[in-house]
């Protein structure tokens, strides 16, 4: 690109001349007679030069949008690249005590011993299937906790309730409005199935630290009586499984349990560990398929707006026809025919579609760019003083269309990102237990209302790249254009 | 059972794109308190209400409102008189004698050359019935349906209208609660051969003899049932309308439909649906729902499975505690213990009480003892990666990475997670493409039986081709008698070794938990025969 210079036009300064005596005319000595001495005194910058690249970095170091979203893409970088060698907790981990936990940091859990086998107290002397109708039965006398409840197991047992056949356990987060009629118990957890067994262990899925639990006595019906008790859960855990993280704890210690600042997932894995294994998928393929499709793009490109004619419109023909190609079909064909199986990740032959179908858009920039350069003047120039044509490729077409090329670049990552993210929510990208942003977001929109954060996670991360990716290309277009330099 | 079987896998996914359909004056009637509709949601549309074709849970629900054969289930899922007023049966065979007031909704007599022709056809080879089996153990069934025997030669006769003769080809205890079933519904054939190919294709393609007609469907869309005013027992049914204004499989939005009072019963919850659940403060209601879920191992040649070592290490790192309770996380669900499941009565009390079977316990160490067994037996150093085929929805995706990480940490085997659509994964069970399969199976009959058979050499649903010549001939044995404690210990020992074998690996037996609104009463829900049942149901009257 041509270059702005201070000072005055081209040409060299006046040339400082000796002496004259205008008037006198007669008085010349010796000296008159040498040569003028010539200075060369050229142009100066007053300003530091600014190549095409400094003026390229100067704008959007001015764009706002741009210096903040090339920051995220940084962030995300280092997130993806040093983020696991920080953040050491293996992603495909499995901690079933702690399913679909919100963010959590310090954790704390007291040891407790296994939990030896509870049998529910059976009382002689009280029939075990009595006759009396539901109406009458009363509700049991007395409720209460048989030992310390932990979030391993809650064991309860209540006085017996004459005439009952049967008593129905339902465990509620919230407490039961009292309203007879027994409408909003909770969840039906279980049923002891004699009316002289009155005690019931709980170990389903104890994941709060408050409950209350409702005995209702039955006999063949439920009765519209029941008893409630409120039971708090302090946060236990089991001597094995304890053992398992800390070798020499014992029983009554407290275990600082590990920290997940973004929740688990529903099988209890670190959400903050698979977002980074998942970024390292979902980067690189939005990093790899723009790029090799880029360079697919500008060598047929290249090729077909340099040699033009027959060639240009044949390379051109075929542009439009792969471009007709349905995406998402030939992405199946390519899974069948590279012989990827069950289960196995589809990531290659996404590349592959990818990269086959999307360099058309990429070589038309480059092509309606190489046409348009191959009619100007300095390269009309460079021919006539006898460049080759692989010279003047790579001296005068390909640098003048970097611009389009890396603006293309940089609009290509976001979509191809997006394009895996939607394919791994279908279910046609990677293969569990690998991770990716798509398939945590499909795993995550099943509980989306009961455990928002497994889904919410993912799908910020996804939109925080796409957009930074999207403003940074739209600070470059704009860094890049030469044409835009007069308005900034 | 082929279908009923495994439709269970085909739970709902809440990501499948919904139509809404437009809300129907029915809709709002589930609101309107002195109609006597019910509303309710399906999450498939029937496939086939053609009973000799039939093989899903759906269409047997609706078959089981509009057709009835001659018994049919009551309350608490027990036999009761339907067609037939009265029956002797015995171990020959059994006599039904038909009610005369019984009609179809033409006005015509339900008579028994009905039956017989619907059974003749069920067995005919042309009819290519799935469930043509189940008819068996009527004489000659068999024969019939491999080509040998013409359908007339079936052990069913009519000597005069109003009497349906049968004889077994062996004795057969469970036979009653087949009368109940869908295929043994009757047909009447002036109406079926008039209606050729268009039989049961729409709303007008059928006759009904149940307790309601399909009177609307849309495809698709929606269903409708109205009562049957020429059923014989119509003074006991109090709906007047079955409304089924929505066929979606989104969990979510059958949910949504629920919590609008769109619908009357939600027929099950999912884990995640419980809080919600509790939020809205919804009474929840449980109720087993006969199924056992269970992985199937597959025995062909070269697959790894096919050593025993392997599969019992598999087996014995399994711990089922932590499965039910975290991973299914529906309260009330049983772990499986054996081929049978736990609420199937044997010859006095429940099976399981006769003939009991230890919990298993979990045991890593051992479980790493026996791959390293495994290895050697089979001369590698590490056993190739394990194709574990399963449905497509997010439950049993869940279920499978929890095994890929289990058997991954613990004996370091690799899984691989085939996800398939239902019909495909039917087909590649069929073909033994897998290793591993998560299965399940619904019964068809009130009998150990209709579980024990599943793992027979000739079992077409045995996918795994799990082969134990003591097995089949202790089955035989069980089913060549009609004495209760013989054929149940017949099918307990065949049931140990299968287990024994590790043929199979209970996972756990299924539990629905379910709400429904206050104002309809009544819903039975069974675990063999239709289900949800409505036929009892009523609508409280409300004050306004």
């Amino acid at each position: 690109m041509s270059q702005t210079f201070s000072g005055d036009s081209g040409v060299a300064e006046a040339v400082k001349s000796s002496d004259l005596h205008p008037g006198t005319g007669a008085a010349f000595n010796a000296d008159d007679f040498e040569p003028a001495v010539r200075i060369n005194r050229f142009q100066g910058l007053s300003r530091p030069s600014l190549s095409y690249w400094s003026d390229a970095w100067m704008r959007p170091k001015k764009n706002r949008k741009a210096t903040v979203s090339l920051a995220m893409v940084v962030f995300l970088a280092l997130f993806t690249l040093v983020g696991p060698f920080l953040w050491r907790i293996d992603p495909s981990a499995q901690d079933m005590a702690r399913i679909s936990e919100g963010p959590t940091f310090a954790k704390t859990a007291v040891v407790i011993d296994e939990a030896a086998s509870w049998t529910a107290p059976e009382l002689s002397g009280i029939p075990a299937a009595p006759t009396a109708s539901a109406e009458n039965l009363l509700a049991p006398a007395t409720l209460e906790a048989d030992g310390v409840p932990s979030s391993q197991a809650v064991r309860l047992k209540w006085a017996p309730v004459t005439g009952a056949s049967a008593y129905a356990v339902y465990r509620s987060e919230t407490k039961p409005s009292g309203k007879v009629g027994t409408s909003e118990l909770g969840v039906p957890i279980g049923e002891v199935d004699a009316g002289n067994k009155v005690g019931y262990e709980d170990t389903f899925n104890l994941e709060r630290s408050e409950y209350f639990y409702s005995i209702v006595p039955k006999n063949g019906e439920e009765a519209s009586k029941f008893t409630t008790l409120r039971v708090v859960l302090p946060s236990t855990i089991a001597l094995s499984a304890a053992q398992a993280l800390k070798s020499d704890i014992k029983v009554g210690e407290t275990l600082h349990l590990s920290a997940h600042p973004f929740g688990t997932d529903y099988l209890g894995r670190d959400l903050l560990s698979r977002l980074m294994s998942g970024a390292r998928v979902s980067l690189f393929i939005g990093f790899f398929a723009p790029l090799v499709m880029i360079f697919l793009g500008i060598v047929i490109g290249g090729a077909a707006g340099y040699t033009g004619g027959r060639t240009d419109n044949l390379l051109m023909a075929f542009a439009d026809f792969v471009l007709a190609l349905p995406f998402l079909l030939f992405m199946i064909l390519f899974k069948i025919a590279f012989g990827v199986g069950a289960g196995e990740s589809g990531i290659f032959p996404m590349l592959v579609a990818m990269v086959i179908l999307s360099w058309p858009s990429s070589a038309r920039l480059v092509r309606g760019q190489i046409l348009q350069l191959r009619e100007s003047e300095f390269v009309m120039a460079s021919k006539l003083l006898g460049a080759r044509p692989i010279y003047l490729l790579f001296r005068h077409l390909l640098p003048n269309t970097m611009g389009v090329i890396l603006v293309s670049l940089t609009f290509a990552i976001p979509s191809a990102i997006f394009t895996e993210a939607f394919l791994s929510f279908i279910g046609m990208g990677v293969a569990p237990p690998t991770p990716s942003w798509g398939s945590m977001c499909n795993d995550g929109i099943q509980t989306f209302l009961t455990h928002p954060h497994e889904f919410l996670f993912p799908a910020i991360f996804i939109s925080i790249t796409v957009l930074s990716f999207n403003l940074l290309g739209d600070g470059l277009r704009d860094a890049l254009d030469p044409r835009m330099r007069s308005t900034s | 059972m082929k279908n009923s079987t495994l439709v269970i896998f085909m739970q709902l996914t809440a990501t499948v794109a919904l139509t809404t359909p437009g809300l129907t004056s029915s809709a709002l009637a589930a609101t309107g308190s002195a109609n006597k509709t019910l509303s309710y949601a399906l999450s498939t549309e029937p496939p086939q209400l053609n009973s000799l074709k039939s093989t899903d849970t759906e269409s047997f629900f609706i078959l089981g409102h509009t057709m009835e054969g001659l018994t049919r289930y009551g309350k608490s899922g027990e036999i009761v008189p339907g067609v037939a007023e009265k029956w002797t049966m015995n171990d020959q065979g059994a006599t039904f004698t038909l009610r005369k007031n019984a009609k179809w909704s033409d006005g015509k007599p339900v008579t028994a050359k009905d039956f017989l022709f619907s059974w003749r056809a069920l067995v005919n080879p042309k009819t290519a019935s799935e469930y043509a089996f189940i008819m068996y153990p009527v004489k000659n069934a068999e024969a019939i349906n491999k080509g040998k025997l013409d359908p007339k030669e079936l052990g069913v006769s009519a000597p005069d209208d109003y009497t349906v003769k049968v004889v077994f080809e062996k004795p057969c205890g469970y036979f009653l609660g087949l009368t109940a079933f869908g295929s043994f519904m009757p047909i009447r054939e002036d109406f079926y051969n008039s209606k050729k190919d268009r039989y049961a294709a729409d709303a007008g393609d059928l006759v009904y003899n149940g307790p309601f007609m399909l009177t609307k469907w849309t495809h698709g869309a929606s269903l409708a049932l109205d009562k049957n005013p020429n059923y014989w027992n119509k003074d006991r049914i109090a709906l007047d309308r079955i409304d089924i204004p929505y066929i979606t499989p989104d969990n979510n939005a059958r949910f949504n439909f629920f919590k609008d009072n769109k619908v009357d019963l939600l027929e099950t919850l999912n884990k995640d649906d419980l809080q919600k659940a509790q939020a809205e403060r919804l009474k929840m209601k449980n109720f087993a729902d006969g199924t056992l879920l269970f992985l199937e191992f597959n025995f062909r040649d070269k697959r790894p499975t096919a050593n025993k070592n392997l599969r019992k290490a598999i087996a014995s790192v399994f711990n089922a505690d932590e499965y039910v309770n975290r991973v299914v996380g529906i309260p009330g669900t049983k772990a499986g213990l054996g081929l049978i499941p736990q609420w199937l009565r044997g010859s006095k009390d429940l099976f399981r009480k006769e003939h009991p079977m230890a919990a298993r316990k979990a045991n890593v160490a051992e479980g790493k003892k026996l791959i390293e067994l495994a290895k050697k037996e089979m001369g590698v150093t590490s056993i190739p990666p394990l194709v574990w085929l399963t449905g497509d929805t997010p439950l049993s995706a869940k279920e499978a990475e929890y095994f890929q990480s289990l058997l991954k940490t613990t004996l370091g085997l690799e899984l691989k997670i085939d996800k398939q659509i239902f019909k495909q994964r039917l087909a590649k069970m069929s073909a033994g493409d897998f290793d591993i399969v998560a299965a399940g199976w619904g019964p068809d009959y009130s009998d150990p039986m209709t579980f024990a058979e599943l793992m027979t050499s000739w079992n077409e649903n045995n996918r795994g081709q799990y082969k134990n010549a003591a097995y089949d001939k202790l089955i035989r044995s069980a089913q060549a008698t009609a004495h209760a404690t013989t054929r149940m210990t017949a099918m307990a020992d065949a049931e140990k070794l299968a287990i024994d074998d590790f043929a199979i690996l209970p996972l756990f037996e299924r539990t629905k938990v379910y709400v429904h609104h206050d104002r309809v009463e009544g819903i039975v829900r069974h675990a063999v025969g239709p289900d949800p049942d409505f036929t009892m149901a009523s609508i409280k009257t409300t004050k306004q």
